[in-house]
């Protein structure tokens, strides 16, 4: 008798609360999206792109860390997209572990890769600066439609020479800018990942600097100029409210010109932010 | 003539029984294709290591308790061997419980393939224990009496007590299980009934793959891996019942082309065709074989 009344006053309460919940999330779309933790490469200062290096040890713990965030704040999701490169699958890896979801469905799709460098790939950050000059390998960099040179056939980073890419067309000649790299983000996201949003699944998106400015770019509408020099923190949890024509819902502590917002310490967040204008990449 | 019409003949009928005896040659029957082993679909089977519950000795079946920090070694181990053989896969399957998907993370990340689709399927999940699942196997021996245990845990068809649908345990009240219509959710299984909703997925998910070229990975459970040697390798349900599939040990197949039957290994360890790979003493100690056994 007592676990009968026990069980209706849960019951009565949990029923108000879901309630509660329709009505508060009702025609919301949650989309969770996390950078990768630094890299090997990272650490070595050099032009990573479609290279597969791992994360350094610091990287797993931030993605751990983004994991635990994702977490406390009480957020699930049903699916998650990656890109083909290690250190962004073990980031959604780490993530799916803390929040226990280990077992949803992941895609794995080239689509979501970082903007490959081109010739840049695998050379010493300041060696290309000493090499071309740093006004040069700034637009290289920063610039939003202007690639660094291109590899071939011949080159280990043309993708035709990667099994993971067999399949796939490549021009002869390839390399990205973040121009190119949006033209290949918000086709994927459009065909791929919004119908699931739309059949009412919370979206994860583990990826990389250029794949998450260039869904930004798209989400936020911000402009070529900002987008190239926008700052996205690694292994910091993004979130995004979309509303059902997918338009992101303007989030309470978002940091401009996003309109979603960061998981996390949002002093250190705002000063990662700032600070990393001034780094190499 | 004669003799040459003799030795003709002669020398095929040398041919069948060098193909009768598992000798791959290109000059077997014509109708079929050659089966020497680089026209076969390679599969590998990895069965999970130590969990936690394991450790604490208690029955899991479909529990998402994750592996220790020996099971972690363990599937670190199988990645390696992989490796160091010079395995490649295209897909990998595994069940939707972390002590599975662990593993098979684990070794991806060894091989270099992290890349790689993998798709969960709930139906490669460990066989369901039931009522027993949570309770410690010592005290359900004091309880149950080690004969009726020794019953639930080795009978080919006898499942152990069904949990209530109201139960933590009854899958369909845990999210995970949320777009499985609730009918087909267990309440407890006996390894046949493990088998049986295992083959479906078998047949119509996994085989298809294995058709089309792909190289196929599975990690999953000691109980829907014997479903799946017991079905790759003609094992009888007395047979099945006993046979111990050591963890974190890779165990490799090698399919015909054509008839999708496994093709023999010479280093197989009897009743199965497929081959383990690593330390064979350390292997055969482990499953209990007798060195002298041979099938």
């Amino acid at each position: 008798m007592f676990a009968l009344s026990r069980a209706s006053v849960r019951s009565v309460s949990r029923s108000a609360l879901r309630s509660f919940a329709a009505v508060q999330t009702a025609d919301k779309h949650t989309l969770i999206l996390v950078r990768h933790g630094e890299s090997t490469w990272n650490l070595e200062n050099k032009f990573t792109g479609w290279y597969d290096c791992p994360l350094s040890d610091k990287g797993h713990e931030e993605v751990k860390e983004a994991g635990r965030l994702i977490k406390a704040e009480g957020l699930s999701a049903d699916i998650a997209f990656t890109s083909l490169l290690q250190r962004a699958i073990r980031t959604l890896w780490h993530v799916l572990e803390q929040t226990g979801l280990m077992w949803i469905p992941v895609h794995k799709a080239w689509e979501l890769n970082e903007r490959h460098y081109g010739a840049l790939q695998g050379l010493d950050k300041q060696e290309t600066v000493n090499k071309y000059g740093k006004d040069q390998v700034l637009v290289w960099r920063r610039s939003y439609d202007i690639p660094p040179p291109t590899v071939d056939k011949s080159s280990p980073h043309h993708p035709s020479n990667d099994p993971r890419y067999a399949g796939f067309d490549f021009p002869e000649e390839f390399t990205e800018s973040l121009a190119t790299t949006l033209d290949r983000v918000v086709p994927f996201w459009n065909k791929t990942v919004v119908p699931e949003i739309k059949s009412g699944k919370t979206v994860m998106i583990a990826a990389h600097g250029n794949s998450l400015r260039a869904l930004v770019k798209h989400l936020d509408g911000i402009d070529e100029a900002t987008i190239a020099e926008l700052n996205i923190p690694t292994g910091t949890p993004l979130i995004y409210e979309l509303d059902d024509n997918l338009k992101p819902i303007p989030q309470v502590g978002a940091i401009a010109p996003l309109q979603g917002r960061y998981l996390g310490d949002q002093d250190a967040i705002r000063a990662r932010i700032e600070g990393v204008k001034n780094q190499t990449k | 003539m004669f003799r040459s019409i003799f030795v003709l003949v002669a020398s095929f009928a040398s041919c069948s029984a060098f193909t009768a005896n598992g000798f791959h040659g290109n000059f077997a029957r014509n109708k079929s294709p050659s089966t020497a082993l680089s026209m076969a679909h390679t599969l590998v089977l990895v069965r999970h290591g130590e969990s936690t519950w394991n450790q604490e000795n208690r029955f899991t079946g479909w529990v998402d308790c994750p592996l220790n920090e020996k099971g972690i070694q363990e599937a670190t181990s199988g990645g390696k061997i992989l490796r160091e053989e010079g395995f490649t896969f295209d897909k990998a399957y595994t069940s939707t419980l972390k002590r599975a998907i662990k593993t098979l993370w684990l070794i991806l990340e060894e091989l270099d393939l992290m890349y790689i689709p993998i798709v969960n399927l709930w139906k490669l999940n460990e066989r369901h224990y039931g009522a027993l699942q949570g309770l410690n196997k010592q005290e359900t021996v004091d309880k149950h009496g080690k004969d009726q245990v020794l019953v639930w845990r080795r009978s080919y068809d006898i499942p152990p007590p069904p949990v209530d649908e109201s139960s933590e345990y009854f899958p369909g009240n845990d999210p995970m299980y949320k777009n499985v219509p609730k009918s087909e959710l267990p309440k407890a299984e006996s390894l046949k009934l493990t088998e049986e909703r295992f083959m479906s997925d078998w047949e119509n998910v996994i085989l298809p793959e294995i058709k089309s070229g792909k190289k196929i990975l599975i990690a999953a459970h000691g109980n829907t891996l014997r479903a799946l040697v017991k079905h790759l390798d003609d094992i009888s349900s007395d047979d099945i019942t006993e046979l111990n599939i050591p963890t974190g040990v890779p165990l490799v197949y090698e399919l015909d082309e054509v008839t999708l039957k496994p093709i023999p290994h010479p280093d197989a360890i009897a009743p199965l065709k497929g081959r383990y790979l690593g330390d064979q003493e350390d292997i055969r100690r482990r499953i209990g074989a007798v060195l002298a056994q041979t099938k």
